[in-house]
């Protein structure tokens, strides 16, 4: 399979305009086959809408989204039969049992045989812990286990491409971590595209991740990438001794592009910028260690997703990779 | 979608993709809940009521005075609840969510329109017009001893259930255009109450609407009257039946075209 044809999801210049309100600016997306795939932003910043023209539930003002290298109008009910889709907020027929829910949702995709389809409600009633509450109409669920149907309802195909849309918004702690196993599990057999605001959730179980601000792709990249910082690679020095002499030695490294300096207590706390990691990960120890100083902490500095997004989504950087 | 080899996976194509399931789950709508009993408590009481009420008077009118005014209860007062229920059927799924629930599932827009129209129609056929009509048959029947013809009271009911139809299909396709439910409710209703004016300011007006079809304008009686009486139809009304019939093909017509447009 060629790179190309390994991709799910792809937009070119996909955008929307409602009533001369652009809400998505040209989105280029590229989404690989079994990656979870994490899409972040504030409210209001276009992820539900992307995820609507994805479904052909809305179409686009321009550009193109394919699925499954169908474009995502003119094959939209083709796209369709492979994916589970959660909505932000599931809403089902409320004269409906979940059981019924799951059987009308299943007989979408499959008109038999009866005991299979059974079968398969049951594995998702199961699967969401909503066995003992089948039965039940659905105008009694309470917020979480609606959320739960919804996942269900979801998968009730084995689909290809799961999208989700804040899959653990209302749900407690326990329901979210459940969730999120459950998204680890299946990444094997499908491809996940979920959006969140939950930054936690995405750093745990995403391996890329992109992050749309006010209808604009803001960075894209592997998570690990992302993580790395917008910045490049800095590692974190912390030390005593003849600082001085240290410091000018590390500035006059040809892969060094900077060092910035604080004092705190008896210790000197650098931030030293490198353009060549590898070069710095397995020498720049090694010097200071031949330098009369004691180094107490030494680490690459790692961000977490929440410093990424405050930096793009505030600071307005693009850190597309 | 692999794991799914135990499975026979659905075989409708094109603009049917989906309407065997969206069918089935608004047949079930109907008369796999109360809705179909509760809707026939409320037509055949309402409509058996008042006729019993004046054909069991000691002063009970003849038969045909019975018959017009059974037209007039089975044609008018039915067309309520068709608006009522089919403004939930679009506008209701629209606000509430589901239409885009269930059209992110392998669901052609026609396929849900169509689906709508079929089992809301044959709701509406058994609920409001075939069992209240059998009800007003047996009323008619035992307070006068004697039967209108059969198979002019069964033509008859083809014509009222024309008539609910009519709004069935102006409902529906102001839902498509709509996403409030004032007019989706108020322009229907006000057409169904509206008629007699607007027919007494434009006599024209009697060709398509399907007021003659149930109510008599002045001494000329309905249509229904001519075939529960099995005296032959005037051409006027069928020209108007005719109307009628292409009116709510237009109007499906055009709610298709305006639900493929909708964004969700």
């Amino acid at each position: 399979m060629s790179q190309t044809n390994s991709y799910v999801i792809e937009t070119h210049g996909l955008s929307k305009t409602y009533k001369k309100l652009q809400v998505l600016h040209s989105l280029d997306l590229q989404v690989h086959q079994n990656s979870i795939f994490g899409f972040l932003g504030p409210n209001g910043a276009g992820k539900t809408t992307t995820i609507k023209l994805m479904l052909g539930l809305t179409h686009p003002t321009s550009g193109t989204a394919s699925i499954f290298g169908l474009d995502s109008v003119k094959h939209s009910v083709d796209i369709r039969a492979r994916i589970g889709y959660l909505p932000q907020e599931p809403h089902f027929y409320e004269y409906m049992t979940a059981r019924q829910t799951l059987h009308f949702t299943a007989e979408f995709f499959f008109k038999g045989p009866k005991k299979a389809i059974d079968d398969r409600v049951d594995e998702m009633l199961k699967l969401v812990d909503l066995s003992d509450k089948a039965d039940r109409p659905i105008k009694t669920f309470s917020g979480g286990e609606r959320q739960r149907l919804g996942i269900a309802q979801a998968q009730v195909n084995y689909p290809d491409l799961l999208i989700l849309d804040e899959p653990a918004a209302s749900l407690d702690p326990l329901g979210r971590r459940d969730v999120l196993e459950v998204m680890s599990g299946l990444r094997k057999y499908t491809t996940i595209f979920y959006s969140t605001h939950i930054l936690d959730d995405v750093q745990r179980v995403s391996d890329t991740v992109v992050i749309l601000n006010k209808g604009k792709l803001v960075a894209q990249g592997p998570i690990e990438e992302l993580l790395a910082g917008s910045e490049g690679v800095i590692y974190i020095i912390h030390l005593k001794g003849e600082v001085e002499v240290a410091l000018n030695l590390v500035q006059s490294l040809p892969w060094v592009s900077g060092v910035n300096s604080n004092q705190s207590n008896e210790e000197s706390i650098w931030q030293v910028s490198v353009t060549d990691p590898e070069a710095a990960e397995i020498q720049l120890l090694k010097l200071l260690v031949n330098q009369p100083v004691v180094v107490n902490e030494f680490r690459r500095k790692q961000y977490d997703l929440e410093d990424v997004f405050m930096q793009v989504i505030e600071g307005g950087q693009d850190v597309r990779k | 979608m692999s794991g799914n080899d135990a499975f026979e996976l659905v075989s409708e194509r094109g603009w049917r993709r989906g309407l065997n399931t969206m069918l089935l789950s608004g047949l079930g709508r109907w008369f796999k809940t109360r809705m179909w009993w509760v809707q026939c408590l409320i037509w055949g009481s309402l409509i058996g009521f008042m006729l019993a009420a004046i054909a069991f008077n000691p002063q009970s009118p003849p038969v045909d005075e019975l018959l017009v005014l059974f037209a007039i209860f089975a044609g008018l007062f039915p067309a309520v609840g068709v608006v009522i229920i089919m403004q939930d059927a679009l506008v209701g799924e629209k606000r509430e969510g589901t239409a885009a629930w269930v059209l992110s599932k392998p669901l052609t827009r026609p396929a849900f329109v169509v689906s709508k129209i079929i089992a809301n129609s044959v709701g509406i056929l058994v609920t409001m017009v075939v069992v209240p009509c059998l009800l007003a048959y047996a009323i008619i029947t035992i307070s006068t001893q004697s039967s209108p013809n059969p198979r002019g009271y069964l033509e008859a009911m083809v014509v009222i259930f024309i008539s609910h139809f009519f709004f069935l299909a102006l409902t529906l396709m102001l839902g498509t255009f709509f996403d409030s439910r004032g007019p989706v409710i108020g322009i229907p209703l006000g057409i169904l109450f509206m008629q007699q004016n607007l027919i007494g300011f434009l006599p024209a007006l009697r060709y398509v609407l399907p007021w003659d079809l149930v109510i008599p304008i002045g001494n000329t009686p309905s249509l229904v009257l001519y075939l529960m009486q099995n005296t032959p139809m005037q051409q006027d009304q069928v020209i108007t039946l005719a109307a009628i019939v292409v009116e709510s093909i237009i109007f499906i017509l055009i709610g298709l075209w305006r639900f493929n447009r909708e964004e969700f």
